[in-house]
């Protein structure tokens, strides 16, 4: 650990104090990106970004305020404190406007101050010529076809560093490393533009190295999404009415995003999102009775996830990482939460998940990584099992979801009729739309352990203005009956 | 907090082009000073006091078969920081992979001079606390939940190239909105305003139009999915217009047809009362003069009279298909090319309560929520309503609806076009971007299914 960096944290929070506040955290973040692609076999786009600066959040008389500077070599200690007063300022201007102090729960010390991503093989230490030559051998996998219109292959790779101090005496050092690919091929045919894309939409990210990407095999899955993409392009439109649907794993990792994690966040409960975001139907007084699905359903938070794109040390407020129910056995049983909003739902500490996007902005509550417990089925079995005229779909095109998070509406890449217990034809944009709780309760079953993977959403946007947050989610394929299918096209 | 001058900003992007060994160097150097407060029912929520910089190096270094292309950013105002980003830059591009798809960086041009006034700082967090303490206590009256942001920003940007090319420029941005809930559970209202400077906004407008409207919707009852006649406020309208600037009205767009233009150029595939363009200089909300390749940028007519027309461009597109660069560029490299970033809907001639009185059986529309795009080419889109969904009967608006889920196509909603209001605001959306529009009434808008408030 750089004492330096850290001393720089704890002198924010020293002038914080000293200028007012009741309470200070500090946090310096050095975040180092690098995002190669390749697009029709000639180099996309070549970045490498890098974010050096102080975030310093302060409570007094019970109204937050924050400053943000970004760090220049030689005036890192004039910043910081330029930061601390700035926050401080902040604070004192509003604090007249204030009806209510804001909640603050206790943060008991958990020993620990030190956390790294496990790491198999260093991302950053893949030579680019190497990155880049996976990508081409990628790209080049969806040649051959006069339809397809664009093809695209991509890798990014983050290591963010944090340096957190608290007035309370956190000291708290973590190193975060998330890695991710994708490739997607697009045809244009018979007046229509269809897309098929691999591992999923916008690929996908985890913590950890390398590995991951090599995980992909995406030079070996070009031709089929190259086939899958023409195909779609003379499919037949999925069709309208209820059935029983088969939705894979993927898809459902952004059903759990939207339909669970955002009206999970306490915040957003209590209507410090409905500015922008909106707010939820999952109140408080439902918690512990609401059916918010068949029994099947467990839906489990956890930041200690090994692979998840929120699996840390510590969240923004310095509250260790944890793992909770927030549906169990299909029903409503947990929040996410922060320390401002614990007290609300008569928790005494905070589920540690306020997060902020760097250093420059104030942390919100943010989803962490939240998944589908495995069930038993095989895939093939499930597929099986199914009635003629049920569907198969997966791989998220289009979503869309109400202020409340009740009625939504999703559009997958690709569907296959399922006739005689096996998959048939290929259909072009499977839409299905319901109601939060009347979708979770139709799940009558849940593919097994060895169908379950986590996914990567890399751009969760919250917040005014919007911060994005990462995290992930894993999910298994699992069977809705009566789901409403709507021929959108 | 201190602002950082254009000219500053040239200096120091300046030095980095002058250090760099590339063949081609191209530097953007943006400086964002911001000022926020969010609240609630409970007082200010958040706020934050924040310098956000950012410099973009872009090089082009000679390798064997032409050239190779790569960028590096660095939030930072330090020299230091920048010529890291330089070092990383020439780094990928000396393993990169030569494109040939390369146009030279463009030389030097004269932008037409725009500053902003960085005075919109001024006032501060105590202004920004007066007009939340203004929001809360309306709210507070009408027994209404308040939630809003007050936004005070100013934003300085340079580009320099190896080229010759040198542009600066400023833009500064004062917002305020309101939400009022009904506390049981019922609907809300909306309002907001966005301009130039905090003089300029007008928040004792936004809190009117959002109590008003919250008071109003109450108790919304259920009411059917299907066809109807809607009126659209300019802050639905921007819902549906901005996903045309997201996808469509690019040359990319067209050239992957993946584009509601792609058939329809030189068509009237809109209602003859739709005009758009984009414009940089309008009066309502100007923009950075120029795009990001420095290129001035130009007024684009997209659609005049319903007659649809030709997509924007940046300098590889223009290149690429023999025509004018409009200065539409983002940054390069990029692998979504050009977009159209300053849209501006004609006016029409009708008041707001000619356009409902326009009207047998419809609905008034205040905003759309997460809209998003099911299919390109006819640009159909799903959201839903929020805010403020109200029933119109006879030329009259009677009571408030419950929300309701739309699913229809861009190119229909703007063919149905039946009626165009004469005042035009700035208005967003969920997403990126705000566009200059005024309200519309479309007939036939299908609505596909309801929600339970």
């Amino acid at each position: 650990m750089s004492m330096d960096k850290m001393e720089l944290a704890k002198e924010a929070v020293r002038a914080a104090e000293a200028s007012g506040a009741d309470y200070a955290d500090a946090r310096l973040v050095k975040l180092n990106v690098e995002e190669l692609s390749v697009k029709n076999g000639a180099p996309g786009e070549a970045d490498a970004p890098e974010e050096w600066g102080v975030g310093v959040r302060i409570r007094k008389s019970g109204c937050f305020g924050f400053g943000a500077r970004p760090l220049v070599r030689g005036s890192e200690a004039s910043l910081v404190r330029e930061a601390a007063s700035a926050a401080v300022e902040c604070a004192r201007a509003l604090e007249g406007a204030m009806r209510a102090p804001t909640g603050w729960a206790e943060n008991p010390d958990d020993g620990a101050s030190h956390f790294e991503t496990p790491v198999g093989i260093d991302p950053f230490a893949v030579p680019v010529s190497e990155r880049l030559e996976l990508l081409q051998d990628a790209n080049a996998a969806m040649e051959g076809h006069e339809s397809i219109v664009s093809r695209q292959a991509h890798c990014s790779l983050r290591r963010e560093e944090q340096w957190q101090a608290s007035s309370e005496g956190a000291a708290l050092h973590q190193l975060l490393v998330r890695t991710g690919a994708g490739m997607e091929a697009t045809a244009a045919a018979n007046g229509q533009v269809q897309r098929r894309s691999h591992p999923s939409s916008w690929g996908n990210y985890k913590s950890g190295g390398w590995e991951h990407v090599l995980a992909m095999e995406l030079p070996a899955n070009g031709p089929r999404i190259r086939d899958e993409a023409v195909a779609l392009c003379s499919a037949d439109a999925c069709p309208s009415g209820e059935r029983t649907v088969v939705i894979g794993a993927s898809q459902l990792a952004l059903q759990i995003h939207e339909s669970v994690g955002h009206p999970n966040e306490l915040d957003r409960v209590h209507g410090h999102e409905v500015d922008l975001a909106g707010s939820s139907f999952a109140t408080p007084e439902k918690l512990g009775g609401f059916q918010y699905g068949s029994e099947l359903v467990n839906l489990v938070a956890d930041s200690t996830v090994k692979g998840g794109l929120d699996t840390r040390g510590w969240d923004d407020e310095c509250v260790p990482s944890g793992r909770w129910h927030v549906v169990k056995d299909g029903v409503f049983s947990g929040y996410h939460t922060s320390r401002e909003w614990a007290h609300t739902i008569d928790e005494e500490r905070s589920r540690g998940t306020a997060r902020a996007e760097g250093w420059s902005s104030p942390p919100i509550i943010r989803i962490t990584n939240l998944s589908l417990e495995p069930g038993t089925w095989d895939f093939d079995n499930l597929i099986a099992d199914c009635e003629d005229g049920s569907i198969y779909m997966d791989f998220v095109k289009m979503w869309s979801i109400d202020q409340r998070r009740l009625n939504f509406q999703f559009t997958c890449e690709v569907a296959w009729e399922i006739q005689g217990g096996k998959l048939g034809k290929m259909l072009r944009n499977p839409t299905y739309q319901g109601r939060t709780p009347d979708f979770w309760g139709s799940c009558d079953a849940i593919c097994g352990p060895d169908h379950w993977d986590l996914w990567g959403v890399s751009n969760c946007g919250k917040g005014n203005p919007i911060q994005t947050a990462e995290m992930s989610h894993g999910a298994a394929p699992a069977r809705f009956r009566g789901l409403t299918l709507l021929g959108a096209d | 907090m201190e602002t950082v001058s254009c000219e500053r900003l040239i200096e120091l992007a300046s030095k980095v082009v002058e250090a760099s060994p590339a063949a081609e160097t191209e530097v953007i150097w943006n400086a964002s000073c911001d000022r926020f407060a969010r609240f609630a029912a409970s007082g200010p929520t958040q706020s934050a006091d924040r310098v956000v910089p950012s410099v973009l190096v872009r090089v082009r270094v000679e390798r064997e078969g032409g050239l190779s292309e790569a960028r590096a950013a660095a939030d930072t105002l330090d020299p230091a920081g920048a010529l890291g980003a330089l070092e990383r830059a020439l780094s990928f591009a000396g393993h990169g992979a030569v494109s040939s798809d390369l146009v030279p960086m463009g030389g030097e041009v004269d932008v037409p001079t725009r500053s902003a006034d960085d005075s919109v700082l001024e006032g501060g967090f105590e202004l920004m606390a007066g007009w939340i303490e203004g929001a809360i206590s309306r709210c507070e009256e009408s027994e209404l939940l308040p939630a809003g942001l007050a936004q005070l920003s100013y934003g300085s940007r340079a580009i320099v190239n190896s080229a010759g090319r040198s542009v600066s420029g400023s833009t500064s941005r004062a917002a305020f909105a309101l939400t009022a809930s009904d506390p049981a559970g019922g609907g809300a209202g909306f309002g907001d305003a966005i301009s130039q400077t905090g003089e300029d906004l007008n928040v004792a407008r936004v809190l009117e139009r959002a109590v008003s409207k919250g008071v109003m919707n109450r108790a919304p009852e259920a009411i059917d999915p299907g066809r109807y006649t809607v009126v659209l406020e300019p802050n639905a309208v921007s819902s549906l217009l901005l996903f045309a600037s997201y996808q469509g009205l690019g040359a990319q767009d067209v050239a992957e047809e993946a584009s509601f233009l792609c058939g329809r150029r030189g068509e009237r595939a809109f209602s003859e009362l739709v005009s758009l363009y984009d414009d940089a200089f309008n009066d309502f909300y100007p923009g950075f003069a120029f795009d990001w390749e420095g290129t001035p940028k130009q007024r684009v007519e997209l659609v005049k009279d319903g007659v649809l027309g030709d997509p924007v461009t940046d300098r590889l597109w223009a290149a690429k298909l023999g025509v004018m660069n409009t200065g539409h560029a983002y940054p390069q490299p990029n692998t979504y090319g050009p977009k159209p970033g300053n849209l501006v809907l004609a006016p029409g001639e009708e008041s707001a309560q000619e356009l409902i009185s326009g009207v047998k059986r419809g609905l008034l529309v205040t905003q759309l929520h997460y809209t998003n795009m099911i299919d390109p080419r006819d640009l159909l889109l799903t959201g839903m309503t929020r805010n403020g969904t109200f029933l119109i009967e006879d030329g009259e608006v009677t009571r408030p609806v419950k929300n309701l889920r739309f699913t229809e196509s861009l190119v229909n909603a703007m063919a149905s076009v039946s009626g165009v209001g004469k005042d035009r605001e700035v208005a967003g959306a969920l997403f990126e971007g705000e566009i200059v529009c005024p309200a519309l009434r479309i007939e036939d808008f299908r609505f596909t299914s309801s929600t339970d408030f």
